[in-house]
C-alpha cells in the first residue's frame, strides 16, 4: 500500500520526466534498456525528491549499486540532466548530484484555506521540488507567512541552491486580488488577511520582484505554460476547490479586468434567495459549492467529512458522494456556459479538489455546458481535466514569477 | 473513514493512573472512531503522554475499562497493541544506536527466512518501501548514531508503517522537527485518516493541532477538560480550557474560584502571550504558573 501511495505521489510529482521513461520502457520491457531506463528513472526521482544527494546517498536510497549509480549519474552529466559538484560527507570525499537547472528559480506558493503549496521551477519550467504543509481553518497571516518563508529557505538549502538564484516569488491566494495593489480585493473571503500586504516579507527577504494573483488565475498560466492547455492560447481554467474561480485567458494573456477580478464566477448569484455569501451578497455559486455546503448535504447519512473524504468516496464509487459532485459540477457548468459565450474559448480547463474526481465532475459539467451552448456550433468547446489538478496555482505562481522578473528586468535595461 | 462504522475503534471508560500519591489520570472517558484524528492538548503534567503510553501497552492504568472494536482489552506490552493494530511513536525515541536503520525498523520483529536466520534482503527491501513514504535523504544501511534528531523521527514515524495499524498514537510527532518534515508528518498523518486509520497525536502546536485534527481534547490535571470538533472551536478557547480559566472548567477549589473574577483578564494576557511566542503554547517549565498557582 505505502508503495502505491509513494508511486502516486511522485507520478505526479514528476510528471513530465516519466512520461518520457514510461514510453521507451512500454517498447523495450525485459530488456537490458529497459532495466537502465527504469534505474535512470528511480535515480532522477530520487533526487527529485529528496533534493541534492551523494552518490553514496543515492545508492542506498534507491538500493541501485554504487558502481551503476556512479555510471548513471556520469550519463545523466552529459546529458545536461544532472550536475555534480565535490563535496565532504563523514569526512570523506563525495560527489553531490543535483538536478541541472538552468539559472535562476522561481518560487511559487500557494495559500489556500486549508494548505500551503510549495513549488519550486526553473527557467525551463521545469518542478525541481515541491512541499506541502496542511495549515488550520482560518490560520493566521503572521504563523503562516513566517512557516512559508521557513520552508523556502530549507528547501532552497536541501535542493543546494543559494537565496540569490531566487529571481522571482508568486503567491497564489484563494481569494480575488486588487492587480493595482496586489492585496486581497474582496473583504471576509479569506478571513484574517484582508488588507495585509502579503508581498513585503518575501520582498525584504529575497530581494526579488514579488507577485500576488488569485489561485485560479495562475492555475491557468500553468495549464497553459506546462498544463492541459499548451495547444490554445484561448482556454478558461476552472479552479473547484472550497469555492470556485475561473482564470481567463485570451490571446495567451491573463485578462484580468480592471481590478482584477474577472473570471470570479464563485459570485455570480444563482439563487436569489440563497444563503448570504461570505462576500456579503446573497445566493452566489459559492455559496451552493464550498466544501461547507457539499459535505453538510452528506452530514446525515456519511457523518462529518471533508472535501478530500467527499472526492475520495465518490472515486470509491460511494453514490451519496458521485451524486454531491455530478451537481455541484451541473451548477457550475451552468456559470461556466454564460462565461464561455461571454469569451469563446477554444477549451475548457477543469482543476481543483473536485476535479480530482475525475469524470464524476468532468462528465456532468460538460453536459451542463453543452446544454447551454450553441447546439449547432461546428466546434464545440471541449473540456479538459487540468494536468496539475492541485498543485497548478504554486506552479503557475513560480512561472508568472520568473516572466514578471524578466519583464522588469528588460524594463531596467531599456532604461539604462 | 466517513461512513462511520456503529462500533467506535476504541473506548475508554473510568481510566485512571495513580503513580503512587500522584493522580496521572483520574477517571478518563473517550470515544475514538475509526478514520479519526483526536488530537490531545494540555499543560506540563496534565496526563497526555501518560494516556498515549496506557494506550500503546506502555503502563497498565490502576483502573478503568478499555474497549477496542467492541472487545474489552488489556494491554500488557507494547507487543501486544502491537498485534492488536495500535502502533505507537513515543517522545524520544530510542533507538539502537549501533544498528542500522533498517536493523532499527525492525528490532524485535525480524523477518526470517528460516527459523534462526535473518532474512536481511527483505527486510532491507521492505525499510526502504516504509521509508519511501516521506521525502527523506535517510539510507536503510546508515547507522541510527549517525542520523539527526528529525532524521530519527522519521524513522520512527515510518516503522509505524509495518504492520497496517488500526490506531496510530503519535507523541510530540513535530516538536523539534524542521518546517519541510513537520509538512511531511503532517502529510502523514491526513494519508493515514484517508486509508482509514485512526490517529490519536499529542501536540503543543496549535497551528498544526488545527491543520490535521477532526478533534481536540484537552486535558487538564488528569481530567478531560473539553472535548471539541475541530472546526467549531478556536485557538483562545482552547488555551483558555488548557489553561483552566474556560468558563466549566475544572475550578473546584477556592483558589480557581477567587480566578474566575479575572478571568477576561488573564485570558487577554494569555492570548497575547501566545502571540508574542508564535502561537506556540505552555512548553516551557513553569509558562503556567500565573494561571495556576
Amino acid at each position: 500500500m505505502v508503495n502505491t501511495i509513494a508511486g502516486n505521489l511522485t507520478a505526479r510529482r514528476s510528471q513530465c520526466v516519466h512520461r518520457v521513461m514510461l514510453r521507451g520502457m512500454g517498447k523495450l520491457f525485459g530488456s537490458q534498456t529497459a532495466l537502465r531506463q527504469a534505474n535512470r528513472g528511480m535515480l532522477l526521482e530520487c533526487i527529485h525528491r529528496s533534493g541534492a544527494m551523494t552518490q553514496i546517498e543515492i545508492a542506498e536510497s534507491t538500493g541501485l549499486s554504487p558502481a551503476t549509480v556512479s555510471t548513471l549519474v556520469r550519463q545523466l552529466v552529459d546529458e545536461g540532466k544532472l550536475v555534480t559538484q565535490n563535496t565532504i560527507r563523514n569526512g570523506r570525499r563525495a560527489t553531490l548530484a543535483a538536478l541541472a537547472r538552468r539559472e535562476g528559480l522561481g518560487v511559487g506558493i500557494s495559500i489556500a484555506r486549508r494548505e500551503l503549496r510549495l513549488q519550486i521551477v526553473d527557467y525551463d519550467n521545469a518542478v525541481l521540488a515541491e512541499h506541502v504543509l496542511p495549515l488550520a481553518r482560518n490560520h493566521k497571516t503572521d504563523t503562516t507567512m513566517e512557516r512559508a518563508l521557513v520552508l523556502v529557505n530549507e528547501t532552497l538549502s536541501t535542493m543546494g541552491a543559494s537565496a540569490d538564484e531566487v529571481k522571482g516569488v508568486g503567491l497564489a491566494v484563494c481569494a480575488p486580488v486588487d492587480h493595482r495593489t496586489q492585496t486581497i480585493a474582496v473583504p471576509g473571503i479569506l478571513p484574517g488577511w484582508d488588507g495585509v500586504d502579503i508581498r513585503h516579507p518575501f520582498e525584504t527577504a529575497f530581494h526579488v520582484p514579488v507577485i500576488v494573483d488569485n489561485d485560479s488565475n495562475l492555475a491557468a498560466v500553468c495549464e497553459g505554460a506546462i498544463g492541459a492547455a499548451q495547444e490554445t492560447s484561448d482556454f478558461l481554467c476552472i479552479g473547484t476547490s472550497d469555492g470556485v474561480g475561473a482564470g481567463i485567458m485570451v490571446g495567451g494573456h491573463l485578462l484580468r479586468g480592471v481590478t482584477g477580478l474577472a473570471g470570479e464566477i464563485g459570485h455570480v448569484q444563482v439563487d436569489p434567495l440563497g444563503s448570504i455569501c461570505s462576500c456579503g451578497n446573497r445566493g452566489c455559486l459559492n455559496t451552493v459549492v464550498d466544501e461547507q455546503r457539499l459535505v453538510s448535504l452528506l452530514s446525515v447519512t456519511h457523518g462529518d467529512m471533508n472535501l478530500d473524504d467527499l472526492v475520495s468516496s465518490a472515486c470509491d464509487g460511494d453514490p451519496g458522494c458521485r451524486r454531491v459532485i455530478a451537481d455541484a459540477a451541473v451548477r457550475i457548468g451552468t456559470v461556466a456556459a454564460d462565461l464561455c459565450i461571454a469569451i469563446d474559448p477554444e477549451i475548457v480547463v477543469v482543476s481543483g479538489a473536485l476535479s480530482m474526481s475525475g469524470e464524476i465532475f468532468t462528465e456532468p459539467f460538460q453536459q451542463a455546458l453543452q446544454r447551454l451552448l450553441f447546439p449547432n456550433a461546428l466546434t464545440p468547446i471541449q473540456v479538459f481535466a487540468a494536468r496539475y489538478p492541485m498543485t497548478g496555482p504554486a506552479v503557475g505562481a513560480a512561472i508568472a514569477a520568473l516572466e514578471y522578473a524578466d519583464t522588469r528586468h528588460k524594463d531596467a535595461g531599456r532604461g539604462r | 473513514m466517513n461512513m462511520r462504522e456503529k462500533t467506535p475503534l476504541l473506548e475508554l471508560r473510568g481510566i485512571s493512573m495513580r503513580f503512587g500519591f500522584v493522580d496521572a489520570l483520574k477517571s478518563v472517558d473517550l470515544v475514538i472512531e475509526p478514520g479519526e484524528v483526536v488530537s490531545l492538548v494540555g499543560d506540563n503534567g496534565a496526563g497526555k503522554s501518560t494516556l498515549v503510553k496506557i494506550l500503546g501497552g506502555l503502563q497498565q492504568p490502576t483502573s478503568g475499562v478499555m474497549t477496542f472494536r467492541g472487545s474489552t482489552v488489556k494491554l500488557s506490552s507494547v507487543r501486544d497493541a502491537d498485534e492488536m493494530g495500535i502502533a505507537s511513536v513515543f517522545q524520544g525515541q530510542e533507538f539502537c544506536e549501533n544498528l542500522s536503520v533498517a536493523a532499527n525498523i525492525f528490532l524485535g520483529k525480524e523477518i526470517r527466512q528460516a527459523p534462526g536466520i535473518r532474512d536481511d534482503t527483505t527486510m532491507i527491501a521492505r525499510a526502504r518501501e516504509v521509508l519511501g513514504a516521506f521525502a527523506t535523504t535517510i539510507g536503510t544501511g546508515q547507522p541510527i548514531a549517525a542520523l539527526s534528531i528529525g532524521q530519527r523521527q522519521t524513522v520512527a514515524l515510518a516503522r509505524t508503517l509495518l504492520h497496517d495499524p488500526a490506531l496510530v498514537l503519535l507523541d510530540e510527532p513535530t516538536a523539534s522537527l524542521s518546517v519541510i518534515q513537520t509538512a511531511e508528518v503532517l502529510t502523514y498523518i491526513k494519508k493515514l485518516r484517508s486509508q482509514g486509520r485512526s490517529v490519536i497525536m499529542v501536540c503543543h502546536d496549535l497551528p498544526d493541532v488545527f491543520a490535521v485534527s477532526d478533534r481536540i481534547v484537552v486535558l487538564r490535571h488528569g481530567r478531560i477538560n473539553g472535548v471539541h470538533r475541530t472546526a467549531q472551536t478556536s485557538y483562545e478557547q482552547i488555551i483558555a480550557e488548557i489553561a483552566g480559566v474556560a468558563e466549566g472548567g475544572d475550578m473546584q477549589d477556592d483558589l480557581a474560584r477567587r480566578m474566575r473574577r479575572d478571568v477576561s483578564a488573564r485570558r487577554s494576557a494569555l492570548i497575547s502571550r501566545r502571540r508574542a511566542d508564535g502561537e506556540r503554547i505552555g512548553i516551557a517549565d513553569g509558562e503556567s504558573e500565573p494561571v495556576t498557582a
